[in-house]
């Protein structure tokens, strides 16, 4: 099992030197991931299969099976307490379920044998509420986890944070704090501490809910960027101007349940069920 | 108030032989810090620990934790105090306890201990406060990027909830210095004990307990120094 490559350590690349950069430079052009070397077709990536959980007798997810495929966008919406922040939570075990079994990347999640830090390492997870541990500058907010889990070297993990600061548009904000930037700065490092992990996957659990909305932009590129890179990502998220532009898959839950999975095109075209026609009709008037 | 007023006994021997009245309180002043500080190392550790212990997701930490906490803060420091230093060495196998009776400062020991053990319950249950005041996303975040449990308290958790319990924790600090005076019942001859000594001796019970008021309130007025200085070093860029 291996990671997306990282680039060798001394490779060239791009130099980003906080001189350039006056307050906030914009996006850079170039890959945020090196692109997945192609695989047999077929395997997913994310196997949810028959997913159900309880919170004490509530069931909060029934028999939710999905799966993801190699370089595959999908986005989840639904209704507020319709289980999907829980479902993407049960990805990287951050949430136990009871019955069904997740794979991820061949791995299993549930099973007594699996190393969870090490598959958790390799899959990248970004909050509603962003979690930068505040007490940490943005450039040890990237480094410590590559430090501490993957064994980096200090002066690797920096080079690869920085790297990634720069393709975020924040190179100039390294050694600043994370309550000295704005939300959607703060968002952008936290995707890019993500990265920092060379993860085969990414999980965005409402990455821009808890933005102002003129910073729910500068974010929603940073993933469109993500995902035409090639990155598998599974997004629970209300932004349909997103899932539009670059979903390939809709799925809609409502009541714990997946109730609509399908191709992007035909989910906002002729959504089959009543109940996502009616989120759909809410959510879209405006 | 028929009271013979005398500032100047400070300066005048002691009945031990040695040095004035002020070379004993001052002795004394040596003792309670020296007590304070050593159960204090206890009292910050065991009480990170046991506070840590209330938060982990397994039941018998937390159970353990509840335990320790509820014995050691429901029983007063005075009974504890007896505890060990009358009633532990009894019930130990005889060589021991006689062993424990006949160490060289076996009032500071004990004092130490006690004083280490039952303040340590009261700082478990601000580390815990201090954790559990953290948003539940941060503990996720350390989790999601593989840290381990202990990785995630260590570099995540406990450095956020230590800068939140600061203020209390120096109260907590405090307190632990002020009860080094309770250890005069087990024969500690701390600051308290002495100025009591002194007043038998001289009966100036007013220039003696004068001169405790004012170093206990002095060597407190060091520490909060020290903590806002502490507390002004380790704020994080950013927030208010």
């Amino acid at each position: 099992m291996t990671s997306t490559p990282m680039p060798a350590p001394g490779a060239a690349k791009p130099v980003a030197t906080a001189v350039q950069a006056p307050e906030d430079e914009g996006l850079q052009t170039g890959p945020l991931v090196t692109p997945p070397p192609a695989t047999a077709a077929g395997v997913p990536m994310i196997a949810i299969d028959a997913i159900s959980k309880w919170y004490g007798s509530f069931q909060v997810l029934t028999d939710c099976t999905t799966q993801i495929a190699k370089g595959e966008v999908v986005v989840v919406c639904g209704p507020s307490g319709s289980g999907k922040s829980t479902l993407i939570k049960c990805v990287n075990a951050l949430e136990p379920f009871q019955s069904g079994q997740i794979t991820v990347d061949g791995t299993r999640v549930k099973d007594k044998a699996t190393n969870l830090p090490k598959l958790r390492s390799r899959v990248g997870m970004v909050f509603q509420h962003f979690e930068l541990f505040p007490h940490l500058s943005i450039i040890e907010n990237l480094t410590l986890a590559q430090r501490k889990v993957l064994g980096r070297s200090s002066d690797d993990a920096k080079t690869r944070g920085r790297d990634l600061l720069a393709r975020v548009g924040l190179s100039a904000h390294s050694e600043k704090y994370p309550g000295q930037l704005s939300g959607g700065q703060q968002q952008r490092v936290a995707i890019a501490r993500a990265l920092a992990m060379n993860p085969v996957v990414m999980l965005f659990d409402e990455p821009t809910s808890a933005l102002d909305p003129e910073m729910v932009g500068e974010v929603l590129d940073v993933m469109v960027e993500l995902a035409r890179d090639g990155m598998t990502m599974m997004v629970v998220t209300h932004e349909m101007g997103f899932a539009r532009k670059v979903a390939d898959r809709v799925i809609f839950m409502d009541k714990g349940e997946i109730v609509e999975d399908a191709k992007k095109d035909d989910f906002f075209g002729k959504p089959r069920s009543e109940r996502a026609q009616h989120f759909l009709s809410k959510i879209l008037q405006h | 108030m028929n009271y013979n007023w005398n500032w100047g006994i400070y300066f005048e021997p002691s009945p031990e032989g040695v040095g004035t009245y002020a070379d004993m309180l001052l002795s004394g002043l040596q003792w309670t810090v020296a007590t304070a500080l050593s159960s204090w190392v206890i009292a910050f550790f065991l009480g990170s620990l046991i506070g840590v212990m209330r938060t982990l997701p397994s039941k018998a930490a937390q159970a353990f934790g509840t335990a320790y906490v509820e014995l050691f803060r429901n029983i007063p420091l005075l009974v504890q105090m007896f505890l060990w230093y009358f009633v532990v060495p009894e019930l130990l196998p005889e060589s021991l306890g006689t062993r424990l009776k006949q160490l060289p400062n076996a009032p500071f020991v004990t004092a130490v201990v006690c004083l280490g053990l039952f303040t340590a319950s009261r700082v478990a249950e601000q580390v815990r406060a201090g954790i559990q005041a953290l948003p539940r996303g941060q503990g996720m975040a350390g989790t999601a990027l593989g840290l381990t449990v202990a990785q995630t308290y260590r570099h995540v958790l406990l450095p956020n909830a230590y800068r939140i319990i600061l203020p209390p924790l120096t109260s907590e600090f405090l307190n632990n210095l002020k009860n080094t005076s309770v250890a005069l019942t087990i024969g500690l001859l701390e600051l308290t004990a002495r100025a009591r000594a002194m007043q038998e001796f001289s009966f100036q019970v007013f220039e003696a307990f004068t001169a405790a008021t004012i170093l206990y309130v002095l060597i407190n007025v060091v520490v909060i120094v020290l903590a806002t200085w502490l507390e002004r070093t380790v704020a994080v860029p950013g927030t208010r």
